[in-house]
């Protein structure tokens, strides 16, 4: 019985030199970073499902804060536009049967 | 803790900080690996710890007894692996099978008129335990027939409870994961920069999509067949089989991603399933490390294969994969399942034996059709609560004339692009990898943030468990 491994790790070309570790630390700390800034409301709907708690109270409320902040500049735009267009895409009907409800209470909606 | 959550970005946070900060030491940094793996497995349940850690001692313990015999004690040593083997098997069988050989057992006693009241428990099922069990199990098959030496405890119980692959696979063998225990691990740009690009791939695919088939078409048509048309029965079947990859294929490219920025390389686990052109090409690329584990100990080491006459291994493949179907869950649709692969993989090699030479082979794009329909018949068996909602479910593609529009633009698009990534060129992921990992970090890191921001700004709230947990 053979085995050999195979992995989508491996990768056609020769290794790149030097550690990769600074650089995949410094590629995660900027990820999250802008993710703390553009997604903050993610973090705002996190913190509100933690267990009740003084901290977790005093935690949402900062985030609250935070969420007030980035929307004020504006940071968060793209991600509200984003979703409402997937609450767009998810709620279109064939044969117009959702868009007519839709339309009596809110944006159009297209319709294939 | 699920992989596409807050919670446990947080958590892999830390574990990555701290654990390559004690890479000076490469014992610390396997203890502490260890530790952080029993706190991901303990926010499930903390008394399943001391499952993993039994479950672990065992299979150290045997490996090391067998290891102790002479070579010449050659029945003392398979005797020990068989007690070993069977020690993992009770664990397995009480919590996932006990129940269900306990019902079939009553109403067999019952139809015979022994009336008899069996005691039936409630167990709960430990997250993740086939394959746990299944890493064990072949963990002494290999230290037996001398392929592997035995590792030491602290090695063994990090084979077994490293939580990438811990509660969904892959099943990473011995053979494959001990040796790289053996020494710190160096982390390269190559294996951050595929890695990363898995973790957001598999994101995508089971927040987006696999998340959004799930609560929008699969869940509601399959919950109650009769109430929906035709067209919605057909969509789902597609859908399911769409939503089963884009899940489960996206735990083990998350869990592969996370390993390589841990240090550790995992095996590949799917490779483009839809595009295989018979059901035997379909298992080279499903779930890769459960085939090749099913392949290598059940069908060749314990059954023989193909050295018994044809019979025999029409006979073995059969039994393999009515097995790998009850491997899956105490169920008979699971049964049915397996044994529908078995039986085609059967006809298959039959058709092989006995196809006239003058007679061409079937045509690629027909080949493909036929499997990835004979896959879907599958599937339908495979999400069903019971044979006889398959059934029905199956009869209502034939026959119901219902009108619904459950299927809606989104998730025909959504099948169509689940559809679409098998037919990509084979290497396309790691052709990006090699685009991306020569990017300086802040270029990539804005890169991986916008993707996840997309990601999270179209993923359905809240994230189900990934359909593998439940085996």
């Amino acid at each position: 019985m053979s085995h050999h491994m195979l992995s989508p790790l491996d990768l056609d070309e020769p290794e790149l030199e030097g550690s990769g570790l600074g650089w995949t630390f410094g590629t995660i700390l900027i990820a999250t970073l802008f993710l703390l800034f553009a997604n903050a409301v993610s973090l705002r709907d996190w913190i509100d499902d933690l267990p009740p708690s003084p901290a977790q109270a005093q935690a949402a409320e900062i985030a609250d804060q935070w969420v007030g902040i980035t929307e004020a500049m504006g940071i968060a735009v793209p991600r509200d536009v984003m979703h409402a267009q997937w609450k767009r895409a998810e709620e279109a009907r064939f044969h117009g049967s959702g868009a007519k409800e839709e339309a009596a209470d809110g944006p159009a909606v297209s319709t294939i | 803790m699920l992989f596409p959550t807050l919670s446990f970005g947080l958590f892999f946070l830390i574990v990555f900080i701290v654990v390559w900060a004690a890479s000076g030491s490469n014992e610390w940094r396997k203890i502490l690996l260890l530790v952080a793996s029993w706190a991901f497995y303990g926010a499930w349940d903390w008394r399943f710890v001391a499952l993993l850690i039994g479950s672990a001692l065992l299979n150290w313990g045997a490996a090391a007894a067998i290891w102790h015999q002479d070579e010449a004690a050659r029945g003392r040593r398979k005797a020990i692996m068989i007690l070993g083997v069977a020690g993992n098997l009770l664990v397995l069988g009480y919590f996932k099978y006990y129940g269900f050989f306990a019902e079939q057992l009553g109403d067999l006693l019952r139809i015979a008129g022994f009336a008899r009241d069996l005691p039936l428990m409630q167990v709960v099922l430990p997250v993740g335990i086939s394959f746990f069990t299944f890493q064990g199990m072949s963990y002494l098959a290999d230290v037996r027939a001398g392929r592997l030496a035995p590792a030491r405890l602290l090695d063994v119980t990090l084979l077994m409870s490293f939580f990438p692959h811990l509660v969904a696979g892959p099943i990473v063998r011995g053979s494959d994961l001990l040796p790289q225990f053996q020494e710190t691990p160096r982390l390269t740009r190559d294996m951050a920069s595929m890695g990363l690009l898995l973790i957001v791939w598999g994101l995508f695919k089971k927040a987006v999509v696999a998340s959004e088939l799930s609560t929008g078409l699969v869940d509601p048509v399959f919950f109650d067949p009769a109430a929906h048309s035709r067209l919605d029965l057909v969509a789902a079947a597609y859908g399911y089989a769409v939503q089963i990859y884009c899940d489960f294929s996206a735990y083990s490219d998350m869990a592969i991603g996370i390993a390589a920025l841990l240090g550790y390389r995992f095996p590949l686990n799917f490779n483009q399933p839809y595009r295989a052109t018979s059901l035997q090409d379909f298992w080279r690329r499903w779930h890769i490390s459960l085939s090749s584990w099913l392949r290598d100990y059940l069908y060749i080491g314990a059954l023989g294969g193909n050295r018994r006459g044809f019979a025999r291994q029409c006979v073995n493949l059969l039994v393999t994969m009515l097995l790998g179907g009850m491997w899956h869950g105490a169920k008979w649709t699971f049964l049915i399942w397996g044994g529908l692969h078995g039986g085609v993989l059967m006809v298959e090699r039959i058709w092989e034996r006995v196809r006239p030479l003058w007679m061409p082979r079937l045509p690629k794009l027909l080949a493909i059709v036929i499997t990835f329909h004979v896959v879907v018949v599958g599937w339908i068996f495979f999400r069903a609560e019971s044979f006889d909602a398959a059934i029905a479910y199956l009869g209502g593609i034939g026959a119901n004339n219902v009108a619904s529009d459950v299927l809606t633009p989104l998730a025909c698009a959504l099948i169509l692009f689940g559809m679409a990534i098998h037919f990509t060129p084979p290497q396309l992921g790691q052709r990006l990898a090699l685009k991306l990992r020569v990017l300086p970090a802040p270029a990539f890191a804005l890169l991986a943030g916008a993707v996840i921001l997309i990601i999270d700004a179209m993923r359905f709230e809240g994230v189900a468990p990934f359909i593998y947990y439940q085996f």
